[in-house]
């Protein structure tokens, strides 16, 4: 597995903005195959990450290597390789379904005798079939990025760089699309993509945080969820400000995370501190709904460490 | 180049230009409707100028005279009045725009073939109508005193020609069919054929506004192809104004179109490549429409408007402004629309203008090319 040279390869990667710098020394080593996830919060370089590996930016300082190609000096060999899906959803709205697919196909030279097959091909994997002439501008936000997908996808990449492609979008069209993302990682395309949802994060096969233009972590989502400290409590109290002061200074207490209403409180044992948490409660009489032991998800994992990385930047 | 991009770059952009109600509008009845207005402006004519007369010689004559005179649409008789006071009292309360003052000597003058002397008081706030008002009684006064005369001499047996020493003084070449400043309307046609030079550089900011021009720089589609691409379809609907304006230059302002039209299309085609490159230009510089739209109307239309010669010899202005007035396109392409609509020169003439346009269009486009990068920021 190892033995297998990387698809992606970046080394001290660096993109600066005026002042500021959204890529950091990124390195970064992506095996074919994989389903990559790079998570992090707004503003952490993921986009810029995404558009300098498609080739859309220049580099300020290190490499980049994509396919076999060295980013800076054949980016348009790169291009031929990749399937790049922005952000904004940009296909051209006055253009019917087909006519985006048949658009695509032409700038990426998809031989003539193949377009058919694929076309129909495509249109059954997105579920657009019934859509075909419909106009891109009159779908759903879903169909949109299921069509972006299916446009990038006309010219069979061997890697896909997806830039948050089901931000905006409703959660059944959300779970389609990662259907249909997970056939194409079983089918054995590389597949790197950026998400500010972790449900999404712990369907990849290895994930990137970044933060700050750098990567802060790359593990497998188990090895990432294992990060957090102690184990889980969950507790709903009526007055959550109350209940947060005082669970905060409890004996045991690694951590306490607010989810709306709802704590979730990290703790050295969760057998032990449990019925102590419910005694303090009646104790100084903060009224609760509710208090049970939860796994960690990687939601947690993920603000725990954002929550560590944040009080090493202020000390 | 390959010609499979370059097509389907044309085919998405003319399906755009179709299916896309604001571009088409824009593209297709702007010119139009802006060729209108300002030839409606600029041509308009000036008629029920209110006047006074004041007669001092109260003859038949100057009777004949002031009603010959105020005839027709173009002066309304408001008042005869007395004196001179009376007509600046008018002249004051914007009651009339000129008064015409016959002297005592009217009649007597003209029968012994000596000069008639006129006066026309005008009103120089507005000296548009005042004028007008000056040409026209002019105008008149030549036809009137030439019959006059001409039965006169019939009766004396004498030439016009033999009666040198009588002199009209004004001497005028005022024809009253002529609609004032008809000669500016192919000059506006000219600049309103550059139109479809805005929407290139829109729709280039456009696309990169709604990030339809990201997803297509990650494709393996090459630079000029995505210009030429974008650039091909506006040339193509701009040709189509170039049919549909004479058409309508001629049925709605009278515009005679004596040169050859083959000519005139293939000449405003290398028009069209010259100024839809300055357009792009723009777009590839310019990345939001707003900005885009100001720009392109402050190195494209004003300079269009006051430096091609339309409205302001060229000869005249300051040598830098010659010197700017070379670069626009407009400058050429008035001369061609000028030259093909009202003498009907040929190529014999206007080839030298025909290969400044390519020339312009080359290096434009050279400059679009060369600063165009498939990168973002």
């Amino acid at each position: 597995m190892e033995q297998a040279p990387p698809i992606i390869e970046t080394d001290g990667l660096t993109r600066d903005f005026r002042k500021t710098r959204a890529v950091d020394s990124l390195d970064l080593s992506i095996q074919p195959g994989e389903l990559f996830g790079l998570v992090g919060p707004d503003g952490a370089g993921k986009t810029t990450t995404l558009r300098l590996l498609a080739g859309l930016l220049d580099i300020t300082s290190g490499s980049a290597t994509v396919a076999g190609y060295d980013l800076a000096r054949q980016p348009e060999a790169v291009k031929r390789r990749i399937g790049y899906m922005a952000q904004q959803f940009s296909l051209y709205g006055e253009l019917s379904v087909v006519e985006n697919l048949f658009f695509f196909s032409e700038l990426y030279d998809v031989p003539r005798s193949e377009l058919k097959q694929r076309t129909e091909r495509l249109l059954a994997f997105a579920g657009l079939t019934d859509f075909k002439d419909r106009w891109a501008v009159q779908l759903s936000g879903g169909m949109q990025k299921k069509l972006a997908l299916a446009c990038t996808l006309i010219h069979e990449p061997e890697i896909l760089l997806l830039d948050e492609p089901t931000t905006g979008v409703d959660p059944v069209s959300r779970r389609e699309f990662w259907d249909i993302l997970t056939d194409l990682y079983l089918g054995g395309t590389t597949i790197l993509v950026s998400t500010p949802y972790m449900d999404e994060a712990d369907r990849c096969s290895r994930v990137g945080l970044m933060y700050t233009g750098r990567m802060v972590i790359c593990a497998e989502p188990r090895q990432i969820r294992a990060q957090i400290e102690g184990e889980l409590i969950e507790l709903r109290p009526d007055d959550w400000q109350a209940a947060l002061a005082l669970v905060e200074t409890l004996p045991g207490v690694h951590e306490v995370q607010t989810y709306g209403e709802l704590l979730h409180v990290f703790v050295d044992s969760g057998d032990q501190r449990l019925p102590e948490i419910e005694a303090a409660l009646m104790e100084h009489g903060v009224a609760y709904r509710g208090i049970r032991r939860a796994t960690a998800r990687m939601e947690e994992a993920f603000i725990s460490l954002i929550k560590r990385l944040e009080e090493g930047r202020e000390d | 180049m390959s010609w499979r991009h370059l097509r389907a770059i044309i085919r998405k952009e003319i399906n755009h230009i179709m299916r896309d109600r604001m571009t088409f509008t824009l593209v297709m009845f702007t010119p139009v409707a802006l060729l209108f207005l300002m030839a409606y402006a600029l041509t308009v004519d000036i008629k029920h100028v209110p006047v006074a007369v004041l007669d001092y010689d109260r003859s038949s004559t100057s009777r004949a005279f002031a009603q010959r005179t105020t005839e027709g649409e173009d002066l309304d008789l408001y008042a005869v009045v007395d004196c001179l006071d009376e007509v600046e009292n008018l002249l004051m309360h914007g009651e009339i725009k000129a008064a015409l003052v016959i002297n005592p000597a009217f009649e007597s003058d003209l029968q012994s073939l000596r000069g008639v002397s006129l006066q026309v008081v005008i009103d120089g706030t507005e000296p548009e109508s005042g004028g007008f008002a000056v040409e026209h009684i002019v105008g008149r006064a030549e036809e009137f005193v030439g019959e006059l005369l001409a039965d006169q001499m019939r009766a004396l047996d004498v030439s016009l020609e033999s009666l040198q020493p009588i002199d009209l003084r004004v001497r005028t070449l005022y024809n009253p069919g002529l609609k004032p400043r008809i000669d500016l309307v192919p000059g506006l046609i000219s600049m309103v054929l550059g139109m479809p030079a805005l929407s290139v550089a829109l729709t280039l900011a456009h696309e990169r506004e709604h990030g339809t021009l990201e997803q297509v720089m990650a494709t393996p589609v090459g630079r000029a192809e995505l210009l030429l691409g974008k650039m091909i379809p506006y040339i193509i609907v701009g040709l189509v104004n170039v049919i549909v304006i004479p058409i309508l230059a001629r049925l709605a302002f009278h515009i005679p179109f004596n040169g050859s039209f083959p000519l005139f299309f293939w000449l405003s085609a290398l028009f069209l490549f010259a100024i839809l490159s300055m357009g792009t230009i723009v777009g590839v510089f310019i990345h939001t429409q707003p900005a885009a739209l100001a720009l392109s109307f402050l190195v494209i239309f004003f300079p269009g408007f006051f430096l091609t010669g339309i409205f302001f010899p060229i000869a005249s202005m300051p040598e830098m402004m010659r010197m700017e007035a070379m670069f626009l396109p407009g400058t050429h392409y008035a001369v061609i629309t000028r030259g093909v609509f009202l003498p009907g020169v040929g190529l014999d003439v206007l080839w030298p203008y025909g290969v400044m346009l390519v020339g312009l269009g080359v290096a434009f486009t050279a400059v679009a090319a060369l600063f165009f990068r498939k990168k973002l920021g």
